[in-house]
């Protein structure tokens, strides 16, 4: 009886310290004086204190790490700050509801956050991001030479509590050797959207009833929304922070499904394949990024445009922002990471890692992102143009909102409701959820 | 004064053999207490909220409630989930009992059909679906190269994007989860037991096999038919998200034809950030997982047989 009674227990103490254990450690690092220092007074006592190196800072980020050290930014920072910078990568699908459960928490494990368009105004509400703007006033950062929509998104936040990491823009990928074959003129940065449609007709190739290849990629769940942008809707109000579709909407999903019935574009599917890249479609609308991931690994001859340009000339922005967590307990070195990231050395790494230009219009000059591996474009000025005209748009607004509405577009893209019905139950669900 | 002395001993002893008892069950309960009473309690209190995921929160009463019940994708939804729970456990259970009588035939090899069977059971889930999407994708998916090759001319069938055919692709899918290996595993196990003197009393009466699986071994087994029903409604209920999201995504393509509560679930609280609404669904969830569960014991009564 004793050795059951023993046995009961050191079974509940184990389960009980276990748990304890769980909670404890928690809590100990949450007691810190750092961490319960309004965020405010941490920012202003960080930004008079002279810089040092030697402290150790937490970054977060979606991307792996360059392996090439001389393009590896977080490594690069280390030799020139003396910080030692530790980088935890979370996987992009959940990194932003991460952040939001990490914010949530006031988990002080990262010090340096890289955040998305539709995260920096609900972390500065939440408390969870510091300003910036004392660290600005003693820097080298001119944030009079971000590209215009980086300042507009900052408006009305009362403070600027984030500074972009690099600005990506879409643009439209063409086959050379399609185009040649098909005795079409190659896409220019002044390619009227009658001009693609036009296009897109010559270039599909039939085998039969079945499309061998495609005028077009079908659009992915980024360009929807450049095609929508550029058919005139203002897609998102920073006003209200509403979805704001119609007309154009209803038009851009209209072309698409006529070219889905007629085969120039792909319907949408299950299918993980790059159809571009696999040569099984002469155009695609994508993002910038994919320069850097296709290099010379395609085998046919390539070349980048602008987006064609419909009612107007449009295109989503993407970036991040360095910010720094209001729980930092080295708030001080978590700046000095971001001052270097920010720097004309720190953005040029970052361009030539990821062929994304810098959000500094000087620094962005300089072609530092320009893909060595890109042999075959010659038309870089497709980058800076899609840049001048790229503005933040869908990427402000909830994921669930636009993925429900780019799974409605793909839905009227197969005939299986009409773009009209598709563009009402987006903008229904849209309202339902915005606001709440 | 010894009766006397006699009980207090065995008062005594029994009320230390009731603290040695509930010593054991402790760290049951306190699991129990902490991981699923107080989330469960926690959960109802949050769906009175506004809570955000980034911890942003005011009390907002039954607000949440009154917009589920006003939107039209929380009750396309519910029917999503109602009929997928019920087909699921339906063709899981019929096809988990089909493969154990067959199984259960006396020949060579049996191991081998048995391993092979029960291998894509232990592949988890969010693998197994991101295997079948390649499979069933409709440019370069391997089943319909298979079908152009028997076909003699080009298939390109969207087999989980097209109305007519996602149910039945996802239908199938779920023969090969973890759930129906486990279920084909415990009626094996229960149709060993079967007395083989029941059969044979069948066999001397005339009966056929058709007659002999109902009026015999069905019965034999409803008890593990129960419980594979009741943990197959849980599993469909819950387990449902692991197998749809890579497969359909979070908005259950086509046209929300797949959207079981748990997708929305996930979509509300981590895409649109609203943990209060997404707690208040869960709560839903719940109510039709409880509802399922006092169902199926509620027929079990009449339709299971217990030997004892």
């Amino acid at each position: 009886m004793k050795a059951k009674k023993l046995a009961a227990m050191l079974m509940t103490t184990v389960l009980a310290c276990g748990m304890l254990a769980g909670c404890g450690s928690s809590g100990q690092e949450s007691s810190e004086p750092a961490a319960e220092a309004p965020a405010e007074e941490a920012g202003e006592a960080s930004a008079e204190a002279p810089a040092e190196g030697g402290g150790k800072i937490t970054i977060c980020t979606w991307n792996e790490q360059n392996p090439n050290d001389d393009l590896n930014m977080y490594l690069q920072c280390e030799k020139a700050t003396g910080v030692d910078l530790e980088v935890t990568v979370i996987p992009e699908s959940d990194y932003s509801s991460k952040l939001n459960q990490m914010v949530a928490t006031g988990d002080d494990s990262i010090d340096v956050y890289i955040i998305w368009e539709s995260d920096i105004a609900n972390f500065a509400e939440a408390g969870g991001i510091l300003p910036l703007d004392d660290y600005l006033e003693g820097s080298d950062i001119d944030t009079g030479d971000f590209i215009d929509a980086v300042a507009k998104l900052s408006d009305g936040l009362g403070a600027t509590y984030g500074l972009p990491w690099c600005a990506a823009t879409e643009i439209l990928f063409y086959n050379q050797d399609m185009f040649d074959a098909a005795g079409l003129d190659y896409p220019t940065n002044d390619w009227a959207y009658a001009d693609f449609l036009a296009a897109a007709e010559k270039l599909t190739q039939k085998d039969g009833d079945n499309t061998s290849v495609y005028g077009c990629a079908l659009p992915n769940v980024q360009t929807w929304w450049a095609g929508i942008g550029g058919a005139g809707d203002q897609i998102y109000d920073p006003a209200t922070g509403q979805l704001v579709i119609g007309a154009g909407a209803e038009e851009f999903v209209g072309d698409c499904a006529d070219m889905v019935s007629k085969g120039i574009m792909p319907e949408p599917s299950s299918d993980t394949a790059d159809l571009f890249a696999s040569g099984k479609a002469a155009m695609a609308w994508a993002g910038s990024w994919n320069i850097g991931t296709y290099g010379d690994t395609l085998g046919f001859n390539w070349d980048i445009a602008t987006l064609p340009t419909n009612k107007v000339k449009y295109n989503t922005l993407h970036t991040g922002f360095y910010t720094i967590n209001a729980n930092s307990k080295d708030p001080e070195n978590a700046w000095k990471v971001v001052e270097y990231l920010m720097s004309k050395e720190g953005q040029t790494i970052n361009s030539k890692a990821s062929g994304n230009m810098s959000a500094l219009k000087t620094i962005a000059e300089e072609g530092a992102w320009k893909v060595e591996s890109a042999t075959t474009i010659e038309n870089w000025d497709a980058m800076t143009d899609s840049l001048a005209a790229g503005i933040f748009g869908y990427t402000c607004l909830p994921a669930g909102v636009t993925g429900n509405a780019v799974s409605n577009f793909n839905s009227a893209a197969m005939g299986q409701s009409t773009p009209e019905e598709a563009v009402k139950a987006s903008s229904d669900y849209a309202a339902e959820t915005i606001g709440y | 004064m010894a009766n006397r002395k006699r009980t207090k001993t065995s008062s005594s002893i029994r009320r230390k053999d009731t603290r040695t008892a509930y010593a054991f069950i402790s760290p049951w309960i306190i699991g129990f207490v902490c991981f699923t009473l107080f989330p469960i309690i926690f959960m109802f209190r949050v769906s009175l909220t506004n809570r955000k995921l980034n911890g942003v929160s005011e009390f907002s009463g039954m607000q949440n409630y009154v917009n589920m019940f006003k939107s039209g994708i929380f009750w396309n939804s519910i029917w999503v989930t109602l009929f997928f729970t019920i087909v699921m456990v339906i063709v899981t259970t019929i096809w988990a009992v089909i493969m154990a009588l067959l199984l259960n035939q006396k020949q060579k090899l049996n191991g081998i059909f048995q391993f092979c069977y029960f291998l894509p059971s232990v592949i988890p889930s969010v693998a197994l679906a991101y295997a079948f999407r390649t499979i069933f994708g409709k440019e370069a998916g391997l089943f319909n190269a298979f079908l152009s090759i028997f076909a003699g001319k080009n298939v390109a069938v969207n087999w989980l994007y097209d109305h007519a055919t996602v149910y039945m692709v996802v239908f199938f899918i779920t023969l090969f989860t973890y759930n129906t290996g486990q279920m084909m595993l415990i009626f094996r196990s229960g149709l060993s037991d079967v007395p083989m003197e029941l059969y044979e009393a069948c066999e001397l009466d005339g009966a056929g096999a058709a007659k002999k699986f109902f009026s015999v071994t069905l019965p034999m087994i409803s008890p593990l038919v129960l419980f594979n029903a009741v943990n197959g409604c849980v599993s469909a209920l819950n387990g449902s998200f692991a197998l749809l999201y890579p497969l359909t995504g979070e908005s259950g393509n086509p046209d929300g034809m797949t959207q079981v509560l748990s997708l929305l679930i996930y979509k509300e609280a981590f895409s649109n950030m609203k943990v209060g609404y997404s707690c208040a669904l869960s709560v839903v969830l719940f109510l039709i997982a409880a509802l399922f569960g006092a169902l199926l014991f509620g027929l079990s009564q009449k339709l299971v047989y217990y030997e004892n």
